[in-house]
């Protein structure tokens, strides 16, 4: 005749089992641990934000066909300081209280036809990095027009251009 | 052996389904992390920006005259593969009678990884 004298002793050793297992999980997974800094989160917000400053300084201020955005202007006209400037204020506003803290190192590329090679300009930056930040690059084709009147580099073929703005962000 | 006092049997049962209950929270909460990896590792990989932004700067272009349209589809293509490791390229043509648009353009975009391809027209 069976009794159910001993249901505790039996409940007790399912648990202990069920913790031992839990215990070997816990420890093989503890071999990879993930902090937040490594999972990519604050990085993927960091680019995103970076390429909607560009994006928004490439949006020209009217429809109109000849309209230039402040992106084309800036670059046609090597004008670093307004690209500083706009471009941190679209970063680092914030809606109340204290900026943000990101910094900038802006480049930018272009093909000289004759020779079809690619030459790098070292734009501008809000701070020289050093190599350690935890940067995100960002990028914007920009059209530009050196037919005439522009302030670029000698040997930017006088024309019409597709160049590539590639801009470091990182947070200070 | 002394005899196993028993009285209290559901009392312990519960406390081992809350002590559980409560290890099953803590790995729920664990996992958060990983699944917010995974979220931005697959954001990050995937090029929406980009072909975003190659395919406003292609219609930009192709308002151009069709001598500009041949260098900038130059700047493009090689910028493309030496900056951003994606093969890019368009072309601009005129749209086969009947059409309601004047001219075609196609862009294909390709990073080995993710393929885009449109045909529009304005």
């Amino acid at each position: 005749m069976r009794n159910t004298g001993g249901q505790l002793f039996t409940i007790e050793g399912v648990a202990a089992g069920l913790i031992m297992l839990l215990t070997v999980y816990i420890v093989v997974g503890t071999t990879s641990l993930y902090t937040p800094g490594d999972t990519h989160i604050s990085d993927m917000q960091l680019e995103q934000m970076g390429r909607d400053a560009l994006h928004m300084m490439n949006i020209p201020n009217s429809s109109t066909v000849s309209a230039e955005s402040t992106l084309q202007k800036v670059i046609k006209n090597n004008d670093t300081s307004q690209f500083s400037q706009t471009f941190l204020l679209f970063c680092n506003n914030k809606t109340g209280g204290a900026t943000d803290t990101l910094k900038f190192s802006a480049d930018y590329y272009y093909r000289t036809d004759a020779t079809n090679t690619i030459h790098k300009v070292h734009f501008t930056e809000s701070r020289t990095p050093t190599g350690s930040e935890h940067a995100m690059p960002v990028t914007e084709w920009v059209q530009v027009d050196n037919s005439f009147g522009g302030d670029m580099p000698a040997d930017v073929d006088d024309r019409v251009q597709a160049i590539l703005v590639e801009v470091l962000v990182w947070r200070d | 052996m002394a005899r196993l006092n028993d009285d209290a049997q559901w009392i312990v049962l519960m406390g081992f389904m809350v002590s559980f209950a409560l290890i099953f929270l803590g790995i729920v909460i664990n996992q958060s992390t990983l699944v917010g990896q995974t979220t931005a590792e697959s954001v990050l990989e995937f090029p929406k920006n980009d072909i975003l932004d190659a395919r406003s700067e292609i219609l930009f272009a192709s308002k151009l005259s069709s001598d500009n349209i041949t260098l900038v589809q130059k700047d493009v293509s090689s910028l493309a593969l030496s900056r951003k490791n994606a093969i890019v390229s368009f072309r601009v043509s005129n749209s086969t009678g009947g059409s309601a648009y004047a001219k075609t353009i196609e862009i294909h975009y390709n990073n080995g990884v993710t393929a885009y391809n449109e045909t529009t027209n304005y």
